[in-house]
C-alpha cells in the first residue's frame, strides 16, 4: 500500500483527470467545502463529512430527463469520461450502496446509471475529521480510499478499476503495522449513534410512538426541506416540464416529503396533508418503511440533516428524544 | 460546474449561498454557505429555490416598445431614447414634478443609488421612492424620531442572546425563517421567554410562553396597557431613563390613560393577559422586540412603531446584544434602497433633501447645480397623483404596484391616466401591461452588487452567468438613460466603483468598500476604512443623543367590521411566496405548495357559514370581490381573515383600502371590513 | 376473445428509457359529463398496449408534463387503450382541449392489476364511486367477455348527482343484462332533475344483497372517503380483509416506484399497487 503526501495526492488525482471527471472536495469563495473540480479551490480533502449531499454527483438537485427540439426526443447520454469523486465517508459508501440498490431494483433508472455507470468512489477516512475526529475506515464498499495517518494518505485499492488507479500513484510503500493500528482505531469507534438509531427503529417497528410526539417535533419543524435536501439516501424528485419557443425540456428536481405539496393530488385529497404526518414519515421511513421494504436501516449516520437542521431537530435529535420518552417502556 | 457565493433574493434575513451553474450556463442548484455568519450552512425553502426561476422561459429578454396598443419588439436605442425624449417633453410641458421614478428593493444598493442619482441630478425632481413605503416607512420615521436611526437596532446573533422576545406582527418563521429558527433555538435550547401578540396563531405561537390575540389594529393601546403596568408597579428602568431618555414625563402623563382594564377592553384581551406580558417583559434582564409588518402597516402605523421604542426604552432593552427594537425588513435589499435614499425625502445615508448644506454636498459631488429642495411623492402620493392626472409618467424599475399597491381599481386608474409609462423588470407583470417600454433586466444572478439585510449588513451579490437574451443589468441601464439624457456624471465600469461613490458621499457607508465585504459583509454604520461596522446601534448613546419618548394614543383603524362586511380582512404574505409572486410563482416547488390563491378562515366561522377546507369563496370589501380557495384553519381567530397578495388572479390588494398613517404615507393593509360568500 | 388477448407481461417496455414517452394517437373523444372525458387511443407504432384492467398510464403532454391515469379499457376488446378523465389538474385540463386526431405521450402500463386468474369462479362483488368507475370499467368489460370464468356479479355504484354519473349507456346495459346485476345510485338529486334510481350512499345498497362470503370478491375503487364506510358494510356480511379488493389512488409522478411521491409506508403505490388486497394495507398508516 503507498502512502502520499498531500502533493503526490494532488498530483495523482491531476492524472487521473485523463480518464475520468475527477470532482474533490475543495474550499470555495468563503471555505465552505463542498465537492468541486481540482482547480476550482484549494483541496479540502480532511475536514469529515462533506456538508452537501454527496449522492447529487449522481443524483443532482435539478437534470433534464427529457429534450425536445423540434419533434426530435433526446435523452440525456452518459458524460464521456465517467466521474472519479474522492470525499465519501464510510457511512456515505454505505448510503451510495443502498441508492445504487434502490434506483436498480424493479424498474432500473437510466438517468441515474448514466452518471453512476464506471464511476470510480474514493473514501476518505482516518486521522482526518473535522475538529481531529477519527473517520471510520470504509474498506471494500469503495473503490479507492484514501486513510490519513494524521500527516499522508495511504491508498487503498480495492476494486480492478481501484488498482488499475493506483498503480499511477508516486508514493513509498506503507508500514504494515501503520495500517493495522488505523484499522485498531477504526474499528474501536464508538457505536452510540447505530445503538440509539436501532432502539428508534424497534420503537417505530413495533408501534410504541404514539402519535402526540409526532406533533412535538412537528411545531419545531419550519418546512424548510434542508433535511431531505441533504440527505444521501433521500431519493425523491418531482418532475416538470419547460417550454421555450424552441424546445421543451421536461427534468427532475429533488422534492421533499416535508412539504405539504409532496403528496397533495389534484382533487385536493392529501394523505399527508398535516404537519405531524409529515414529521412522523421522515423519520419512519428511514427507520421502519424501509427497513420493512429494504430489510435495513436508511439512515447511515452521515449527520448532515442534523448539522442544517436549523431548529435542532435532524433524525438524530429526533431519535434521542424518542428512546428518552419511550425507550424504558 | 460552477459554484458562485451570491447572497439571497428574497427576505431581509441576508443569508448567503452558492448558486450552482451547470456547464451550459444554466442555474440547477443551490448549495448553503456553511462559514456564513447567518446563513450558518442552513437555508429557508425559498433560499433552497432561489436559482429556479432565473431560467423560466417567460423571463425579459428584448425591449418593447408599444406601438398603436401594440407591445413589438425594439431594440435598446430605439426604447431608450423614446424614454428620454419622452420624459424630457412631459417636463418641458408639465414641470420637472410631472414625472416619478419607482426604484426597487430587489434591486442592487448601487442601481438603487443611480436610480436617485438619476431622479434627481438628471430629472431634477425628488419624486423618487419605492416599496419601503408600503411595508418599513413608518419604521424609518418613527424610529428615526424615538432614536434618531430609523432600522434595527441590534443583530440576527442577539436573537440568541436575549432572555426574552415579543414577536408582534410579525410570522417570523415564515417571512424571515432562519430568524425564526433562531428564536426556537433560544427558546427550546435556552428556555429564553416568549410572548407572541399577533392576532394569528402562527407557529412560533405554538411555543410561546404567552401568546396574546388582541384585535387587529390595537397595537397601541396594548403597547400602552403594559407600558402602564410596569410604570404602576415601579418596573420601569429608572436609570436609563434618566441618563439616556427624554420626554419621560409626557408619556407617563399618556399612559396613565391606559390601565389594564382599560386597554384590555380595547384590545378583546383579558387584562391579566396585559398584566402577565408586562411583568415577563419587564423581568427579563435582556428583552428585545420583534416587530414587522403587523406593527408598521397601518394608519397609526408610525404610534405603532414609537410605542415598541417606547416600551424598550422604558426598560432599558437598548443598546445591548440581546436587546433592542427589531423591526425584520421583508425584502432583500429594501433596508439598501432605503440606505440609498430611494426615498421622496431624503439622499443616500438619511441626508434630508430639505438641508442646502446637504444639497450643495450632492451638487458638488454629481457636479450638478440646483438639486430640488422639497421633498417629492411616495409611491403612495404618486399613484393619487397620477389618479388625480397630476402625474404624466412614471419610470418603475422593479416594482409591481398593481399587485402591491392598495386598491387595485385605483392603481389601475392611475396607470390608464399616465400617459408614459417605463417598466423595467425580468418578468411580465400586471403593471407592464400597461407600459409604453419594458425594459428587460439582468436578474439577481447575473450581476455584481450588495444588498444590505435587515440587520444593516452590506453583503455582495455576484454573477454567476450571463444576462438571458438581450437583457442588461439595472445599473447599466440607468447609466445609459442618464448618458442620453445628457448628463456625464454616470459612467462607471463595475458596480465597485458606483460603490466607491456612495461611501464617499454617505457616512454610513464611508467605510464600505467591495474587498471589506467579500466573504461576510459590514454592518452600517461603518464610517470609515478602519471602523469595524456596528452590530448594535445606540450603545450608550442613542443616534440623536437622548432617546424621545413618544407616547401615542389609541385611535381606531379607518374602516371596522360592521352588520354589512362582518369580517377583518387583513393582508400579508405566505411562506412560499415572495411579495407579487413573480419568482416564486415561477419556481416549481414554491408554486406548487401554493398554487391558488386563498384566505384563511377560523375553523368556527367556516363551521357557521358551511365552508370547507380549498372549496371556493368569494371575498368582498367596499372596493370589490376576488374568487379564492378557503383555508380553514385554527391560525385564523374567528372574525378575522388573512389573505396572502400573491396571486394576480385573485389579488388581494383589489380589496384593501388606500388609507395612509398621515406621516408615512404606508397603506393600511392590516385592517379593513371584509364579507364572505361561497362560489361553489 | 378472452384468453388469446391478455398479454401475460407487466413491465413498462422502455428499452431501458424509463422516463420516455411513446407516441399515442387520439381516435376518439367522447364527452361523459361535464367534467370527464373518454379517450380513445391507438398506439403510433401499431405495438399492443399490453394493459391489464386496473393498470395505470402516466399520461404526457409536452409542455405541461404528466400525470397517472387509470385505464377504462379491457385488452379484451382490442387493440386500443381507453382513458376516463375527469378535469382536476393542470394535465388533465389540457388533456380536455385535445381533440380526435391529436397526438399525445404515454408510458406504461404500470402497477398491479386486478388478479382475475384468482377470481376466477368467484361471486364478484364490483363496487365503485365517483370517477373510480373508470378503472372498474377496465374490470366490468373484462367480465362482460370472459363470463363464463366467474360467478354472480354484482355492479354497485354510486355518483354525487345524476349529472356526475359516467358511462350511462354502459351502467344501462349493464343494468339490463341477465348476466350480471348493476344498481346505480347518487348522493343528492336537486329539484327538477329526473332520475328513476336509487338515492343516497353508496353503502346503502350493500345490507340488502345477498353474498355468500366463501366464494366472494369485493372489489372496491373510489374517493378516499369510501373505502372505510365500504368495507364497514362488508364484515358483517361474513367478506373478510383477504377478500376485498381496492385499488389506492396516490400522485404517482414517475409510476416506476422512483419518485417517492406514492409511498404508504414501505408500499409505492405505482408498482405494488395501485390494485392491493385490503389485508396488505389495513394497518398501514393513512393507507386508506
Amino acid at each position: 500500500m503507498k502512502i502520499l503526501t498531500e502533493k503526490n495526492l494532488k498530483t495523482f488525482l491531476k492524472s487521473a483527470e485523463a480518464d475520468y471527471n475527477v470532482r474533490v472536495p475543495i474550499n470555495l469563495h468563503d471555505g465552505t467545502r463542498a465537492l468541486g473540480k481540482i482547480d476550482e479551490g484549494s483541496l479540502a480533502i480532511a475536514g469529515g463529512v462533506i456538508p452537501q449531499k454527496i449522492t447529487n454527483v449522481f443524483f443532482p438537485q435539478m437534470e433534464t430527463i427529457l429534450t425536445i427540439d423540434s419533434e426530435k426526443v433526446e435523452l440525456p447520454k452518459p458524460s464521456v469520461k465517467p466521474l472519479l469523486v474522492i470525499g465519501f465517508t464510510a457511512q456515505d459508501a454505505d448510503c451510495l450502496e443502498f441508492i445504487d440498490r434502490f434506483y436498480s431494483e424493479d424498474y432500473r433508472d437510466d438517468i441515474y446509471f448514466n452518471k453512476r455507470d464506471g464511476a470510480v468512489i474514493v473514501c476518505v477516512s482516518g486521522r482526518c475529521g473535522n475538529d481531529g475526529e477519527f473517520l471510520k475506515i470504509a474498506g471494500e464498499k469503495c473503490d479507492l480510499e484514501l486513510i490519513c495517518d494524521g500527516q499522508n494518505y495511504l491508498l487503498a485499492a480495492y476494486t480492478d478499476a481501484g488498482k488499475a488507479l493506483a498503480e499511477n500513484a508516486d508514493g513509498a510503500n506503507a508500514d504494515d503495522s501503520v495500517i493495522q493500528q488505523l484499522q485498531k482505531e477504526s474499528d474501536s469507534l464508538p457505536a452510540d449513534d447505530l445503538e440509539l438509531i436501532q432502539a428508534a427503529s424497534k420503537l417505530l417497528l413495533e408501534e410504541k410512538v404514539p402519535e402526540e410526539f409526532w406533533a412535538t417535533i412537528s411545531d419545531r419543524c419550519i418546512a424548510c426541506t434542508s433535511c431531505n435536501l441533504v440527505c444521501p439516501t433521500c431519493t425523491c424528485f418531482d418532475i416538470f416540464d419547460r417550454k421555450t419557443d424552441s424546445k421543451v425540456q421536461r427534468w427532475r428536481m429533488w422534492d421533499s416529503c416535508q412539504l405539504d405539496g409532496f403528496m397533495r393530488e389534484a382533487s385536493g385529497h392529501n394523505p399527508m396533508g398535516k404537519e405531524n404526518i409529515r414529521t412522523r414519515r421522515r423519520i419512519h421511513h428511514k427507520l421502519a418503511a424501509d427497513v420493512t421494504r429494504w430489510g435495513q436501516l436508511t439512515c447511515m449516520l452521515c449527520g448532515r440533516c442534523d448539522d442544517v437542521c436549523p431548529t435542532g431537530i435532524g433524525i438524530k435529535a429526533v431519535c434521542r428524544e424518542m428512546v428518552d420518552k419511550y425507550g424504558s417502556a | 460546474m460552477k459554484k458562485v457565493l451570491t447572497t439571497c433574493p428574497y427576505c431581509g434575513t441576508g443569508c448567503m449561498f452558492y448558486l450552482v451553474v451547470d456547464d451550459d450556463g444554466t442555474l440547477v442548484g443551490v448549495e448553503p454557505s456553511n462559514e456564513h455568519v447567518v446563513a450558518k450552512g442552513q437555508l429557508c425553502v425559498k433560499g433552497w429555490n432561489a436559482y429556479h426561476f432565473v431560467n423560466h422561459p417567460d423571463r425579459l429578454t428584448q425591449p418593447m416598445i408599444r406601438r398603436n396598443g401594440k407591445m413589438e419588439p425594439a431594440s435598446w436605442d430605439e426604447a431608450l431614447n423614446l424614454v428620454v425624449s419622452k420624459f424630457k417633453e412631459t417636463q418641458a410641458k408639465h414641470g420637472n414634478d410631472s414625472v416619478a421614478f419607482f426604484s426597487s428593493a430587489k434591486t442592487t444598493n448601487e442601481e438603487n443609488y443611480l436610480m436617485m442619482k438619476l431622479a434627481r441630478a438628471v430629472f431634477k425632481t425628488n419624486n423618487v421612492d419605492h416599496c419601503a413605503r408600503l411595508c418599513h416607512s413608518s419604521t424609518v420615521l418613527g424610529l428615526a424620531a424615538t432614536f434618531g436611526s430609523g432600522a434595527m437596532t441590534n443583530s440576527i446573533s442577539c436573537m440568541e442572546q436575549a432572555d426574552c422576545i415579543l414577536v408582534t406582527g410579525s410570522n417570523t418563521t415564515e417571512q424571515h425563517p432562519l430568524i425564526g429558527s433562531r428564536i426556537i433555538e433560544n427558546v427550546t435550547n435556552n428556555g429564553a421567554k416568549l410572548i407572541v401578540a399577533d392576532n394569528r396563531k402562527i407557529r412560533l405561537a405554538r411555543l410561546a410562553d404567552i401568546h396574546v390575540r388582541w384585535k387587529n389594529g390595537t397595537d397601541v393601546a396594548f403597547l400602552n396597557g403594559i407600558m402602564n403596568v410596569i410604570i404602576s408597579e415601579g418596573l420601569e428602568d429608572k436609570e436609563f431613563i434618566k441618563t439616556r431618555t427624554e420626554n419621560y414625563e409626557e408619556l407617563k402623563k399618556i399612559i396613565a390613560d391606559y390601565p389594564p382594564e382599560r386597554a384590555a377592553e380595547i384590545c378583546g384581551i383579558t387584562p391579566k393577559e396585559i398584566v402577565d406580558v408586562a411583568r415577563m417583559f419587564a423581568a427579563a434582564d435582556k428583552a428585545m422586540i420583534v416587530y414587522s409588518m403587523g406593527i408598521t402597516q397601518h394608519t397609526h402605523g408610525v404610534d405603532n412603531v414609537k410605542s415598541c421604542a417606547n416600551l424598550a426604552m422604558l426598560t432599558g432593552n437598548i443598546g445591548l446584544p440581546g436587546t433592542g427594537v427589531n423591526p425584520l425588513r421583508g425584502q432583500n435589499n429594501v433596508q439598501g434602497a432605503c440606505d440609498m435614499g430611494a426615498l421622496n425625502g431624503v439622499f443616500s445615508g438619511y441626508q434630508k433633501v430639505v438641508d442646502p448644506t446637504t444639497r450643495e454636498k450632492f451638487e458638488k459631488a454629481w457636479s450638478v447645480e440646483n438639486l430640488p429642495a422639497e421633498p417629492g411623492l411616495t409611491i403612495t402620493t404618486a399613484i393619487d397623483a397620477a389618479a388625480e392626472g397630476k402625474l404624466k409618467a412614471l419610470y418603475i424599475m422593479g416594482e409591481n404596484p398593481m399587485m402591491s399597491d392598495p386598491d387595485q381599481n385605483h392603481v389601475r386608474e392611475a396607470m390608464e391616466k399616465l400617459e408614459f409609462i417605463v417598466v423595467q423588470d425580468i418578468f411580465p407583470t400586471p403593471t407592464s401591461e400597461y407600459a409604453d417600454v419594458i425594459l428587460p433586466a439582468a436578474s439577481y444572478a447575473e450581476k455584481n452588487g450588495t444588498f444590505t439585510s435587515t440587520e444593516r449588513r452590506v453583503q455582495p451579490v455576484r454573477k454567476a452567468i450571463e444576462p438571458v437574451g438581450q437583457s442588461r443589468t439595472d445599473w447599466e441601464i440607468l447609466c445609459d438613460v442618464a448618458q442620453r439624457a445628457g448628463y456625464d456624471g454616470m459612467k462607471y465600469n463595475s458596480a465597485s466603483e458606483i460603490m466607491d461613490e456612495v461611501a464617499t458621499v454617505t457616512p454610513i457607508y464611508g467605510g464600505v468598500s467591495y474587498e471589506r465585504i467579500d466573504q461576510v459583509g459590514l454592518q452600517w454604520p461603518c464610517l470609515d476604512k478602519d471602523h469595524p461596522g456596528t452590530p448594535v446601534l445606540h450603545s450608550g448613546k442613542f443616534a440623536r443623543g437622548l432617546g424621545m419618548f413618544s407616547p401615542a394614543a389609541y385611535l381606531p383603524s379607518k374602516e371596522l367590521p360592521d352588520e354589512q362586511y362582518p369580517f377583518v380582512l387583513s393582508t400579508g404574505r405566505c411562506y412560499f411566496h415572495f411579495h407579487t409572486g413573480t419568482m416564486t410563482r415561477r419556481s416549481q416547488m414554491l408554486d406548487r405548495e401554493e398554487r391558488f390563491p386563498y384566505v384563511e378562515i377560523s375553523i368556527e366561522d367556516a363551521k357557521e357559514l358551511g365552508i370547507y377546507d380549498r372549496a371556493w369563496i368569494y371575498v368582498a370589501t367596499r372596493r370589490g370581490e376576488v374568487k379564492v380557495m378557503a383555508h380553514v384553519t385554527d391560525v385564523a381567530k374567528k372574525g378575522v381573515l388573512f389573505m396572502p397578495f400573491h396571486f394576480e388572479e385573485g389579488p388581494a390588494n383589489l380589496l384593501t383600502i388606500n388609507a395612509l398613517d398621515p406621516i408615512a404615507k404606508i397603506p393600511e393593509y392590516k385592517v379593513c371590513a371584509a364579507k364572505i360568500r361561497s362560489a361553489e | 376473445m378472452c384468453n388469446s388477448v391478455v398479454p401475460k407481461t407487466n413491465a413498462h417496455e422502455c428499452d431501458g428509457k424509463l422516463y420516455l414517452p411513446f407516441q399515442c394517437k387520439i381516435e376518439s373523444v367522447q364527452e361523459l359529463t361535464r367534467t370527464e372525458k373518454l379517450f380513445r387511443l391507438s398506439r403510433k407504432d401499431g405495438k399492443p398496449f399490453g394493459h391489464k384492467p386496473g393498470q395505470f398510464m402516466q399520461v404526457s403532454i409536452t409542455g405541461i408534463g404528466e400525470a397517472p391515469i387509470s385505464v377504462s379499457s379491457s385488452p379484451t376488446r382490442g387493440d386500443y387503450l381507453e382513458l376516463g378523465v375527469r378535469k382536476a389538474g393542470t394535465l388533465t385540463n389540457a388533456m380536455h382541449e385535445l381533440k380526435s386526431g391529436d397526438e399525445i405521450g404515454l408510458r406504461g402500463p404500470f402497477g398491479t392489476f386486478f388478479d382475475t386468474e384468482s377470481m376466477k369462479g368467484k361471486d364478484l362483488l364490483l363496487i365503485s364511486g365517483g370517477c373510480g368507475l373508470a378503472p372498474m370499467r377496465a374490470l366490468i368489460q373484462y367480465v362482460e367477455d370472459c363470463r363464463k370464468d366467474f360467478g354472480n356479479v354484482t355492479i354497485l355504484y354510486g355518483a354525487k348527482s345524476p349529472a356526475d354519473v359516467l358511462y350511462q349507456s354502459e351502467l344501462e346495459q349493464w343494468q339490463n343484462s341477465d348476466k350480471l346485476s348493476c344498481q346505480v345510485t347518487v348522493d343528492t338529486v336537486s329539484s327538477g332533475t329526473c332520475w328513476d334510481s336509487n338515492v343516497g350512499l353508496i353503502t346503502k345498497l350493500i345490507p340488502p344483497l345477498d353474498i355468500n362470503a366463501d366464494k366472494t370478491v369485493a372489489v372496491i375503487v373510489g374517493p378516499p372517503i369510501m373505502y372505510k364506510f365500504v368495507t364497514l358494510e362488508l364484515y358483517p356480511k361474513g367478506l373478510s380483509d383477504k377478500d376485498i379488493i381496492v385499488s389506492l389512488e396516490r400522485y404517482m409522478k414517475c409510476g416506476v416506484g422512483k419518485c417517492g411521491h406514492c409511498t404508504i409506508d414501505h408500499l409505492y403505490c405505482c408498482t405494488d399497487g395501485p390494485v392491493f388486497t385490503l389485508d396488505q394495507v389495513a394497518s398501514l398508516k393513512g393507507a386508506i
